[in-house]
């Protein structure tokens, strides 16, 4: 009997969502098993920054806009900071350009460590494993008998919050569980260290106060440049020597997630990090359909509410996009809009960055470094374009970043200025495109009289996440769940392992 | 086997309290706070409403005790919505098992919008409909940052949902906030400020507040201003004309004087850094009136420009 699948809440994202499958059954040897035919993604949280934006002093764009997220706010906050620095006529010279590197570098590595262990992590680690450690490592030995101690007095929550959890096919090997378990303590620290990182150019994190249109308000000295160098050298080695073996792990235990979860294959990337004061990007720009590449061309961008809590009228380029909430509008089912690029859905994320720079044509670092990691696991590109591919992209960036970091540090002129002067101008536009680690990520801001008069942001999630657009066109995450076989329907824990592949952002994806 | 040793949470109460830049009596309290969280006296829910999930990012950034200690053995947390196994249904299940326990204390991170609930759902419903009785059922209740604590953000000038912060929902719903209600705002919340709370309650019970603010004494008390290590500076008239300039940072739009917090005792991140010794002005992410106006910016730059809506004396701490 064909059967409604829903997980609502999904849990360990950022955010309120709600996934409906409609799905079939079907014959698995003995078993009935189900398998999805359609999927519904209910962004169900919405705060409305477009309005709160609109009048107020340009400036507050940087601070206000980072609070729409506080797992990726520097990614915002550059976007920000890129649309008024365009509106203002600026660009950051050489030392700001690189602190805003080093900050927004910081909040990428926190964002793929804390997404891989501790939000996508539990859905192929055996937490219960921990019970059988013998061995001597003092934090392990106490989350062991704190777990003991629990179920042996069949304490409610026992566990909690790890678990309770859906139970289905988790790592098998002992050791391999316990291992994942220690690294996702370790990946604890690892991830405020990252953090630490940021805040040591960007003041704090989350919502660094030092990010300023042209720059940051710190000059860097010596004694900042190697206490984040310090730092960075613990992120390498972790990266290096845990991260990518532990994805490595997990794809070699659950090799058929490289077949699952595969969206339409339309890639969007607006690339990230300024290399040089020309604005080149060591992740460059590109689109990719139908498996073609082309240059990116922002007027291509609208936004559709076919199926958006909002005010029904045709798609608009964010240029002149409005947000008129419309909660109970009937056919609406989701408060994320629908970004469309050439009226396709486009898949945005670090895969997306990835197959945009491996199809770039010319000599490409990415293709090459992307060779070499797949070569020894003898797999083709395209089986990338799946869960664990995601998971996979977002290893090896992490291990891209942290390198080039290493080098912007070493670009630093200490002590040297680390702004750039400007004028607030009485009426102006100007947009910043940058990438988060969910992926593409535009501001658009409009001027008039000194004080905002529009401003529209189209977020990495808002792409992945979106629902139907007004064509009945699926988003990229609607179409990756189609097919998928679900073992059991009141654990349906395969929906959350492809859901979460796109490490979605509800709270960036409404706003 | 004992997991966790009389030890191990003097040792935290202690280094907790000594961030805090609190006495040794806090730090028994904080102790015997945190060993009573562990024994599961009592249990912590965290739920999200209008929020942006930046306090759960902070709270993980705790140091003492570390997130490990936090997520496990040391506060019974129940439930998060970014950190915990479960999902759908069975989360659902977990929140209404605890609820009917009764008990437990509530940390809530985000803005509520009473003027629509469909802004925030939770499973489905509107998140206002299951949270009465959380609220109701809790013996104590955490606002984890500001918009938990007075709307923040989701309730700044324009917004179409009706946000506002926990205490006017509970008043609203006849839910009492005296002795229950706890405010610790912050964009986001500092995690010692957090965690300090919850083992301070646990602990002793209700901590001496703020009566308007409902915000702790003992983090919240003084103003960055009175604290600023750029207070001499302010003293001497030397001001800070553009960004990165030495000086007291007021030119450029500081509100230190506005924001009731401890940053300079505790600074951020491990007291890498924070706002001000970045040359950052303060943007009193801390107040009632946070982000509330749009004729309120947080920098001065465009003021030559269009008047700004406040007066020179707010601008003045007052120490008292």
């Amino acid at each position: 009997m064909s059967q409604t699948v829903t997980v609502s809440p999904l849990t360990r994202i950022e955010g309120h969502l709600a996934v409906h499958t409609e799905t079939e059954p079907f014959q698995s040897g003995s078993a009935e098993r189900h398998r999805v035919k359609s999927a519904r993604c209910e962004g169900e949280m919405y705060r409305g920054f477009e309005q709160i934006l609109r009048g107020r002093d340009p400036m507050d764009a940087q601070q206000i806009t980072q609070r729409i997220c506080g797992v990726c706010p520097i990614s915002h906050g550059i976007a920000s900071v890129r649309a008024q620095e365009m509106a203002y006529g600026i660009r950051p010279g050489r030392n700001g350009r690189l602190l805003q590197n080093l900050i927004l570098a910081a909040n990428y590595l926190h964002s793929h460590i804390l997404h891989f262990y501790h939000l996508a992590g539990l859905d192929f680690v055996d937490v219960t494993a921990i019970l059988k450690y013998s061995g001597a490592d003092r934090a392990l030995k106490a989350v062991k008998s704190w777990v003991e101690e629990a179920l042996n007095r069949k304490d409610l929550f026992a566990a909690a919050p790890l678990l309770p959890r859906y139970e289905g096919e988790y790592l098998t090997d002992v050791d391999t569980n316990i291992a994942v378990i220690a690294h996702y303590a370790e990946a604890l620290e690892l991830r405020k260290i990252c953090d630490e990182m940021g805040a040591i150019f960007g003041a704090r994190l989350p919502h660094s106060t030092a990010l300023i249109p042209g720059g940051v308000t710190q000059v860097p000295t010596a004694e900042r440049v190697l206490s984040y160098a310090g730092r960075l050298q613990k992120v390498r080695s972790f990266i290096d020597e845990v991260y990518i073996p532990d994805v490595v792990t997990v794809a070699q235990a659950f090799p058929s997630y490289f077949d699952v979860g595969r969206a339409a294959g339309n890639f969007l990337c607006y690339g990230v990090f300024e290399t040089n004061d020309g604005g080149e990007k060591l992740i460059p720009p590109g689109v990719v359909i139908d498996g073609k590449w082309e240059t990116l061309d922002p007027e291509q961008i609208a936004e559709d509410v076919g199926c958006s809590r909002y005010a029904s009228g045709a798609p608009r380029h964010p240029k002149q996009g409005e947000t008129k909430p419309e909660p109970q509008r009937s056919g609406a089912y989701s408060w994320l809009k629908a970004p469309r690029y050439k009226e396709n859905p486009m898949e945005v994320g670090a895969l997306a960055r990835v197959v945009a720079g491996y199809l770039k044509p010319g000599e490409s670092w990415i293709k090459r470094e992307v060779d070499a990691f797949l070569q020894p696991l003898n797999l083709p590109v395209e089986r990338l374009f799946s869960v664990l591919g995601r998971h996979a992209a977002r290893a090896l960036e992490a291990r891209w970043v942290a390198r080039e970091a290493q080098k912007w540090l070493d670009e630093i002129e200490i002590d040297g200025p680390a702004t750039t002067p400007f004028e607030l101008p009485k009426t102006g536009s100007g947009h910043g495109l940058t990438e988060a680690p969910r992926g593409a990520l535009g501001h658009w801001i409009s001027i008039d009289e000194y004080r905002i008069s529009n401003y529209q942001c189209v977020v990495p999630t808002t792409w992945n996440c979106s629902p139907r657009d007004s064509r009945g066109r699926p988003g990229p995450v609607e179409t990756a769940l189609e097919g998928l076989e679900i073992k059991d329907a009141t654990q349906p824990i395969e929906i959350g392992r492809v859901v979460r592949s796109f490490d979605p952002c509800i709270a960036c994806a409404v706003h | 086997m004992i997991p966790c040793s009389r030890r191990e949470f003097l040792r935290a109460g202690t280094l907790l309290a000594a961030g805090l830049g609190l006495s040794q009596g806090v730090a028994s309290v904080f102790a015997q706070g945190l060993q009573r969280l562990f024994e599961r006296q009592k249990r912590v829910l965290w739920l999200q409403g209008l929020s942006c999930s930046g306090c759960s990012v902070s709270f993980l950034n705790c140091n003492e005790p570390g997130p490990l200690d936090i997520l496990t053995r040391m506060i019974s947390l129940v439930f998060h919505p970014n950190i915990s196994a479960t999902q759908g249904a069975q989360a659902i299940e977990t929140i209404q098992k605890l609820v009917s326990e009764g008990g437990y204390y509530l940390v809530f991170e985000g803005a509520v919008a009473p003027g629509m609930p469909e802004a925030c759902l939770l499973g489905g419903r509107p998140l206002n409909d299951l949270l009465v009785d959380v609220l109701q059922r809790a013996d104590a209740v955490v606002a984890a940052g500001s918009c938990a604590a007075f709307g923040g953000i989701p309730a700044g000038e324009g917004n179409a949902t009706g946000a506002v912060g926990l205490a006017e929902f509970m008043r609203s719903k006849n839910i009492p906030t005296e002795k229950r209600l706890l405010n610790c705002p912050g964009c986001p919340v500092h995690p010692d400020s957090l965690v300090g709370t919850l083992a301070y309650v646990a602990g002793k019970g209700y901590p001496s507040v703020n009566p308007e603010l409902l915000t702790p004494d003992m983090m919240y008390k003084h103003s960055v201003h009175d604290d600023c290590p750029r207070f001499h500076y302010w003293q001497k008239n030397a001001f800070a004309e553009q960004f990165g300039d030495e000086g007291c940072l007021f030119k450029l739009g500081c509100l230190g004087p506005l924001s009731h917090t401890n940053c300079p005792q505790r600074q951020w991140n491990g007291g890498v850094n924070w706002c001000i010794r970045a040359g950052a002005p303060c943007i009193a992410c801390t107040s009632p009136d946070f982000v509330k106006r749009r004729a309120f910016p947080f920098y001065r730059k465009g003021e030559a420009y269009h008047a700004v809506a406040y007066q020179e004396k707010d601008r003045k701490g007052d120490k008292s």
